[in-house]
């Protein structure tokens, strides 16, 4: 039972993430290894918010087109660009433009021209059917309302054979019903 | 229940590459979550589960490669 409509839920998440500040990267030093971070603005890794490591898991390979669906501050869209390439390419997707605009930021410090950053929801990729190698999404499809939508929108634009590596939360024993109502509960 | 999403979505090969559990340790990691929060978890949740709130996943799948474009 959704305990919040969409617009009620994609506010309260983007007033979120679009204030979420941190001096500290304890999320991706948990995840990440330390010759990955190195390669890093700082600014990724302290906001890095994910809940797993997809690109480890992606084999991303020169050349490829990625989109990572709500890249957040960026790490999963810099490393991707990282390992394919000058000439492959990596779209980071994000609905809140404090978000993208860090991902951008962060792209430019590490001098990564095969980054580009597009405003938008994961429900509506604002991409042409079958256009990218690999979808990537980190701790995001579990703040979607229209999660069967989201992954529709994946699948149209992958191109057939693509690949999807996705880290996320699962419940394997329902919470509380106090905690499913909560605001911070719905965005973390 | 994310596994039935994928495969009724048309996805094959997919696999649980990973699965940790999650628990109110991995959330103090994050700076969305307030001190009154974490204690507000700790209180509600039962000791059972507070390692494992839930578990986080890698998952991974692949568009079938005879796929036509949508």
């Amino acid at each position: 039972m959704p305990y919040f409509r969409e617009e009620e839920a994609r506010a309260i998440i983007q007033d979120t993430y679009g204030h979420v500040r941190s001096d500290r990267a304890a999320v991706a030093e948990a995840f990440y290894a330390p010759e990955e971070l190195a390669r890093l603005p700082r600014g990724a890794a302290e906001l890095a918010l994910g809940v797993g490591h997809p690109v480890g898991h992606a084999a991303l390979q020169p050349g490829e087109v990625v989109l990572d669906l709500g890249c957040g501050a960026g790490i999963d869209t810099l490393l991707a660009a990282f390992a394919v390439g000058p000439g492959g390419r990596v779209i980071g997707l994000d609905m809140t433009p404090e978000m993208a605009e860090r991902t951008q930021q962060h792209a430019a410090a590490a001098d990564l021209a095969n980054v580009e950053v597009r405003e938008g929801l994961i429900e509506e990729i604002p991409l042409s059917d079958a256009s990218v190698d690999v979808v990537l999404s980190n701790g995001v499809l579990n703040l979607s309302t229209r999660k069967s939508r989201a992954l529709a929108e994946t699948m149209r634009v992958l191109r057939p054979g693509g690949r999807v590596s996705l880290s996320d939360l699962i419940l394997t024993e329902a919470l509380p019903e106090d905690v499913l109502k909560s605001p911070a509960a719905l965005a973390g | 229940m994310l596994l039935k999403k994928f495969f009724n979505v048309g996805f094959e090969e997919i696999v649980v590459a990973e699965r940790k559990p999650f628990g109110l340790g991995e959330l103090t990691r994050y700076p969305l979550f307030t001190k009154e929060f974490l204690e507000f978890l700790k209180k509600i949740m039962p000791p059972h589960r507070h390692e494992e709130l839930v578990f986080s996943i890698v998952l991974t799948a692949r568009k079938p490669r005879d796929a036509t474009a949508a």
